[in-house]
């Protein structure tokens, strides 16, 4: 949903959906009806300086409204970029992004996510990385790094307890990645 | 006649002269003698608010060279100790006779200076006040050129007043011991009672057959949702019951005369058709009444009968006959002797006498319709006379005509165990359970086609409904729609936190219509400001948070008191501050909704600061009577009455005095308005401390 299109639907209340708000109290935001829509939260917002649809007070309220479609259509809760900041300020202690992740937990549940954030997931699980720039190996050379950055790229073993630590978590149940175990 | 006291630094004298023959005298004596008026001017900065605005010194300067002035001084606060003590000091040393301080406000500084002239060794009337604060750098405070020039011209018609001062002794009126108070809410009972328990006679007045006004109506109050009736009724009974206490309900306030220790008040007390002192409140009579009336305590929601007791609860419990309503069963008109049944030979009863049992009802009483009225002497007064609130008909933009758009007052009486439901939560269109149900706040307040005020307590009203209901109900979608969330106020955040957490629905935006669809549904469009878009939900039953309004004829009870009414049209109190239950009359106090929208807290405290500045007075048992009050010079007086028509008091009266009429003020009554000075055309009223003499040399100096 781009901003044009926010303001000219009219958004029907009686179609919402009330159990949203448990659900996402149930995914980890526990505190959001302590929210009472300073917007405190959205002016530190990163989505909201760059202009999405649903930045944190406003995903917040669609979800006190139960608007669970409308969030699904959307991708902003995506482009959150864990900054923390709303969390660090908030007055009333709602933890607005924790909200956003019990949004997204929501949303992978309903298989609402872009094509990017299932690259990113598949990404996670291959390497252990959610970006990895595997072409990056000679530019690390040039600057004296060693090829291969410390981590589960360097280290194979750490890379399988990491896999089979997310083969424990609902994302292998949701099937969005293909998570077979190594040499089975 | 007057017997003016002539006081003069180290000569005090006795002339029985009259008014302002001995002000003329008295200055003569000044202006001839040796003894010429010597004038103290002290200008005060008022830290920045004088000073910020006006060049005090050169103010100061000017004031020097005016006549009659010996010396002027500045000071940062003059109404500070040594600011007084400059003042003091001055009249000891004997350097000056009369004193002029421009400064703030007579209202509150004038006692403060008047005392330290009094304490100096003056006269207290020897002082005059120039007002350059209120009246000058406040409003002139981006000109401070100008705003200088009118504080010398204000300051100069002070000290040409003040050349013409005359002393003046303070007169004292004895008070009567008791105390009216208007309205039986909340308010009006609390300050009944807390004077009644200090010992004095309390009348208090209540145009209803029952005491316990708009709260009696709600089910339950916020902040710790109390079951209303179960915290007032027994208030209700004390009132009641209470020795000090004359309950008069059903009665009006029709005229009140006299002034702070002495009203005369009339009251109507209205025709009840019944005779309390029989009635028990049994209710058979009530019972066997066939006439229907929509009925004011439950909103309109129901019908009461004719004959009617106002609620279960009602204190005294007696029955009243709404004659206008009233369908003379068997021709029983009031006042007239039954039919004889041709067969039985009994007399033809209406169904209101056959059932009562103790004679009570009895229509063949000659009643007067006009009631009764009383007379009550009376120190002090409390106008306690509450709100309405708004019905739903002027708003036409949220379907008034739907029976499913109630009042929040209407929501209340449904929520009521003594309501038109009996508590159950049913709308009013079918009787069903709502399962959807729209709050919409602001509606009337903060509107300029309304009021422009904030009720300040519908916030808090809509929290408490939707809780209840919530609470009793948590499948009932419940939304309230509002500007902002006001809920200032002990504990009052907190429970608007518990409401959230309720999981009712909070949404920033104004209402702008409610449309009626096909099968009693609501549609609520809305603009969520929080999500920046248009919203429309469907609901079964709409709740509009109407406005507190001003009591009906608030306006004229104080009309026939004196008081005036804000813009808004609520009572307007002495100083909102310092004075919040005084009003421009002495004697005659204000609280509750009267004054302005309020909550059940904020009206009881109101209501007990009214009644202990009311007892003050009582006492006291004298109270100080200024003695800035118009006199007649009788011998000079051609007795046309002219004054006699106009005064506003009732205080002037003819009189004949060797076969000749001539007019006679009571001190007693005068107000000191000035209106009979300004009348009168022979010229022989002079307003003491506002002479022709001293208005006409201020206004040559301010001319000049």
């Amino acid at each position: 949903m781009t901003n044009e299109q926010a303001v000219a639907d009219i958004i029907n209340l009686s179609e919402g959906d009330s159990s949203l708000a448990n659900e996402i109290r149930e995914l980890g935001g526990e505190e959001l009806l302590e929210c009472i829509q300073c917007a405190k939260c959205a002016a530190a917002c990163p989505l909201a300086l760059a202009g999405f649809s649903f930045f944190n007070k406003r995903v917040i309220q669609a979800v006190l409204m139960g608007l669970r479609d409308a969030l699904l259509d959307d991708s902003s809760i995506w482009a959150c970029q864990s900054c923390n900041r709303c969390t660090e300020i908030c007055p009333r202690e709602v933890n607005p992004f924790e909200i956003i992740q019990a949004m997204r937990r929501v949303a992978i549940r309903e298989f609402a996510l872009p094509t990017l954030s299932i690259e990113g997931l598949k990404s996670l699980y291959d390497t252990g990385h959610a970006v990895y720039l595997a072409g990056a190996g000679n530019t690390r050379n040039k600057v004296g790094l060693p090829e291969k950055p410390p981590s589960t790229v360097a280290n194979p073993e750490a890379l399988k307890e990491l896999q089979a630590i997310l083969r424990k978590t609902a994302l292998a149940e949701l099937g969005i990645i293909p998570m077979e175990e190594p040499g089975v | 006649m007057l017997y003016g006291r002539i006081i003069l630094p180290d000569v005090h004298l006795r002339y029985p002269l009259q008014g302002e023959l001995a002000g003329l005298l008295f200055i003569s004596l000044c202006r001839g003698g040796d003894i010429v008026p010597r004038i103290g001017v002290y200008i005060c900065h008022c830290g920045e608010n004088i000073a910020g605005a006006v060049n005090v010194e050169e103010v100061r300067k000017y004031a020097e060279q005016l006549p009659g002035v010996v010396l002027a001084r500045n000071y940062l606060f003059m109404c500070s100790d040594p600011g007084q003590e400059l003042i003091k000091q001055d009249i000891r040393n004997g350097l000056i006779d009369r004193v002029v301080v421009a400064a703030c406000t007579p209202r509150t500084h004038e006692p403060i200076f008047r005392k330290a002239v009094e304490d100096g060794g003056l006269n207290k009337y020897l002082l005059e006040m120039a007002n350059i604060r209120d009246q000058d750098s406040w409003p002139h405070w981006q000109d401070k050129e100008g705003a200088t020039e009118k504080a010398k011209k204000l300051v100069a018609s002070a000290v040409a007043k003040a050349t013409y001062l005359e002393p003046l002794e303070d007169r004292f009126v004895e008070v009567t011991r008791a105390s009216l108070v208007v309205g039986g809410g909340v308010s009006g009972m609390f300050a009944a009672l807390d004077l009644a328990n200090m010992g004095y006679k309390v009348y208090l007045v209540e145009k209803n057959p029952s005491v316990g006004g708009n709260m009696a109506k709600l089910d339950k109050t916020f902040p710790t949702n109390d079951c209303s009736a179960c915290i007032l009724t027994p208030i209700m009974v004390q009132v009641g019951t209470h020795p000090n206490i004359e309950l008069l309900t059903y009665s009006e306030v029709e005229s009140v005369e006299g002034s702070v220790g002495n009203f005369k008040v009339k009251v109507r007390k209205k025709q009840t058709y019944i005779d309390w002192d029989k009635c028990t409140g049994c209710g058979d009579c009530v019972n066997a009444c066939p006439a229907k009336v929509p009925n004011e305590f439950n909103e309109g929601m129901n019908n009461r009968k004719a004959i009617y007791i106002e609620f279960p609860q009602a204190v005294p419990k007696r029955a009243v006959v709404d004659i206008e309503h009233c369908l003379n069963c068997a021709k029983r008109v009031m006042g007239t002797q039954p039919r004889i049944h041709s067969k039985t030979g009994e007399p033809i009863l209406a169904p209101c006498e056959k059932a009562c049992k103790t004679g009570a009802c009895d229509r063949s009483r000659a009643y007067n319709p006009e009631g009764e009225l009383i007379e009550l002497n009376v120190g002090t007064i409390i106008i306690a006379t509450g709100y309405k609130v708004m019905d739903k008909e002027p708003f036409k933009e949220y379907s008034p005509q739907s029976p499913n758009v109630i009042t929040a007052m209407q929501l209340e009486r449904i929520l009521s165990a003594t309501g038109p439901t009996d508590g159950q939560l049913k709308r009013p269109s079918d009787g069903e359970k709502p399962k959807t149900i729209a709050f919409i706040s602001c509606v009337g307040s903060r509107d300029k086609r309304f009021h422009t005020y904030c009720s300040k307590v519908c916030c808090m009203y809509m929290l408490k409904e939707a809780r209840l209901i919530k609470e009793k109900y948590p499948n009932i979608n419940i939304y309230i729609f509002f500007i902002d969330v006001r809920t200032g106020g002990k504990d009052f955040e907190e429970y608007y936190n518990y409401c959230r957490n309720l999981g009712i629905r909070m949404l920033r935006g104004r209402v702008g219509a409610v449309d009626e669809l096909p099968g009693d549904r609501l549609r609520v469009r809305a603009f969520d400001v929080d999500l920046g878009a248009p919203v429309e939900l469907e609901a079964d039953l709409v709740v509009l948070a109407t406005a507190i309004e001003p009591a009906p004829a608030l306006e004229e009870l104080g009309r026939k008191m004196g008081i005036t009414c804000g813009s808004e049209g609520f009572l307007k109190e002495l100083h909102t501050k310092l004075y919040p239950v005084e009003t421009s009359v002495k004697g005659i106090y204000i609280a509750g909704c009267a004054q302005g929208p309020k909550d059940i807290p904020e009206s009881v405290s109101q209501a007990r600061a009214a009644s202990s500045a009311a007892a003050v007075p009582l006492t006291l048992g004298k109270v100080i009577v200024e003695p800035l009050i118009s006199e007649v010079n009788q011998r000079k007086c051609s007795g046309c009455g002219t004054c006699v028509q106009l005064c506003p008091y009732s205080a002037i009266s003819l009189v004949e005095d060797k076969g000749k009429l001539h007019s006679k003020i009571d001190e007693a009554l005068c107000a000191g308005c000035g209106i009979c000075a300004a009348a009168c055309p022979s010229g022989v009223i002079t307003l003491h401390g506002f002479t022709n003499t001293q208005i006409f040399a201020q206004i040559k100096a301010l001319a000049s």
